[in-house]
């Protein structure tokens, strides 16, 4: 089988030759592990570690920058780099619309449209895409960038004190994002397997935000997101951080998700045992290798023993074996080798 | 006495403005300040807490609570100051060097400082050293340190062994807390403490200062 075939068994609800893998690392860990495997370039370490990767491919932008701001990025937003001594992370320099104080503030951002994107170039990009691999194309993640653009802690706070404001711009941001997947759909007709709906709504011990808040702001446009996704065949892959049992149900009957990454099985209610056992028929499960404690800190026996545990916890269920999130410069190589290893070697189906 | 529950009731709903109305109309009628904070803000936030851990708060209603909490200490803190009242202990607090991640850390003191301690709020990306002056300078009870990156929790590490060589390690309790750490890492690096949420935090606190 092709990793692709591999997913899409998945999907499908059947068994594919070998558990399906994945990978998610920050980009000073894949320039890492290809110069100490010796290899070219990513799909030659994909094929070394056996790694059944897909392939995002978007819409380019035609201009990268807002347009009232030659530095900031399309939401107006600035990136500050902060180095940590191994690597760096863009973190968010400014808040566009943090000074804002009415729904009409809001209207009046130059907000982003989808003719910023060259749509013939994705054209040529999907047409000639490999078909071995999965492919990805599309996206929605509403809230973090709200978050981003009006500061964390008054984002959260807008939900319950300026209601109309979060909606204002969530809706915004929705438009700006249907209208790009819907034309991105439209060309990648029959070419595109998954898209990629996210929000973080867990923390590392309990929901971010509560049930009737996230029901309110953001489960109606991400079930609308889906829907346009599915009219075209297209898979979710839903991503969302931390402890996020308590709305799983919603978003396994109301977004419609049908594979659910990373898996934190460590916070609380993310118990793999419980998940398998409630929603195991519903969805895939995606990650489920530890990338706080047994990526970055264990030994490659306990990375093992975690692959192993992992392989029984799912084994009446469909898991893609990937880590929990990028993994981080700290992560010894040999820990990530051996994950891809050790499911290659124990991971087969037949 | 006069009974300023809706003091009460406006810090555990999140409204800062009705908190600051009746904070003001409260010492305008020369209410005590410490009566205020011990009798009405204490435990509103300690109810806020523990309406957190019971999954009936998430964290915009600790942040609106935290707020509301805030305006009104600030009209009461210039008098507690005058008063020379004591706070249940001095906290140093900051993210972790390398780390810009604050929400964690900024809801942990803001429920410190509802719950009578004093804290000062060194930021993000704090250095070993600056933890070391602030801690030494401010004659601190606590040091509370947050990471959210398994890339940057080793930070707290160097942070403690800068507490070291600075002479302050013993005058001062650590408590470390974050996404990413645990028990077990903050025995391993020798700190005194660790907390998964802000209520435990405050817990912690008090433990190490000798409040039940």
């Amino acid at each position: 089988m092709t990793p692709r075939e591999r997913w899409l068994a998945l999907f499908a609800g059947e068994r594919p030759d070998r558990i399906p893998t994945d990978y998610w690392a920050t980009d000073e860990v894949t320039a890492r592990l290809l110069k100490d495997l010796h290899c070219n370039d990513v799909e030659e370490l994909y094929c070394k570690l056996h790694i059944d990767g897909l392939i995002i491919i978007n819409a380019p932008r035609i201009r990268d920058h807002h347009p009232d701001d030659p530095d900031a990025d399309i939401w107006g937003i600035r990136k500050k780099v902060m180095e940590y001594g191994s690597g760096s992370y863009n973190e968010f320099g400014n808040h566009p619309l943090e000074s804002a104080q009415t729904v009409d503030d809001i209207d009046a951002f130059a907000w982003p449209t989808a003719e910023n994107h060259d749509f013939e170039a994705y054209r040529t990009l999907i047409q000639n895409a490999p078909r071995h691999r999965i492919i990805r194309s599309g996206e929605f993640e509403p809230f973090l960038i709200y978050c981003a653009m009006r500061g964390m802690e008054q984002a959260m706070m807008d939900l319950l004190v300026e209601p109309d404001i979060a909606m204002a711009a969530l809706n915004h941001i929705f438009d700006y994002y249907y209208e790009l997947n819907q034309r991105t759909y439209e060309i990648g007709k029959g070419l595109i397997d998954v898209t990629y709906v996210a929000e973080d709504l867990g923390s590392q011990t309990q929901l971010l935000l509560s049930v009737p808040l996230i029901r309110k702001f953001i489960l109606p446009n991400q079930k609308r997101m889906a829907d346009l996704a599915r009219s075209y065949g297209i898979h979710i892959f839903y991503h969302t951080d931390g402890s996020a049992r308590d709305i799983l149900p919603d978003l396994i009957n109301v977004t419609g998700i049908e594979l659910l990454n990373p898996i934190q099985w460590r916070c609380p209610g993310m118990e793999r045992e419980a998940l398998v056992r409630d929603f195991g028929d519903k969805i895939i499960f995606h990650g489920a290798m530890d990338n706080q404690q047994t990526l970055p800190f264990g030994t490659t026996d306990d990375v093992r023993a975690e692959v192993l545990d992992n392989i029984a916890v799912f084994s009446g269920a469909r898991w893609i074996c990937a880590p929990c999130h990028n993994i981080q410069p700290v992560t010894p190589t040999a820990n990530i080798v051996t994950m891809y290893e050790t499911i290659h070697q124990h991971g087969t189906l037949s | 006495m006069d009974d300023y529950k809706q003091l009460y009731e406006a810090i555990l709903n999140g409204n800062f403005k009705i908190a600051k109305e009746v904070t003001q109309q409260a010492l305008d009628k020369n209410a005590d300040p410490q009566m205020l904070v011990q009798e009405y803000m204490i435990p509103a936030m300690n109810e806020v807490g523990r309406r957190y851990e019971a999954n009936e708060y998430f964290v915009p209603e600790l942040l609106i609570a935290a707020r509301a909490m805030k305006a009104s200490l600030e009209l009461i803190r210039p008098l507690l100051v005058q008063q020379g009242a004591q706070p249940a202990g001095r906290v140093v607090i900051g993210t972790v060097k390398g780390d810009l991640h604050d929400i964690g850390k900024n809801l942990v003191a803001a429920m410190l400082e509802g719950s009578g301690f004093e804290v000062i709020d060194l930021g993000v990306d704090v250095s070993p050293e600056k933890f070391t002056t602030a801690a030494r300078d401010n004659n601190a009870s606590l040091v509370a340190m947050s990471a959210l990156l398994t890339t940057t929790m080793g930070s707290m590490k160097s942070t403690i062994e800068a507490l070291k060589s600075g002479g302050v390690r013993d005058k001062v309790k650590i408590m470390i807390g974050g996404a990413p750490i645990t028990q077990r890492y903050a025995d391993e690096i020798g700190a005194d403490g660790y907390s998964s949420n802000a209520n435990g935090a405050v817990a912690l606190a008090r433990k190490f200062v000798g409040i039940q």
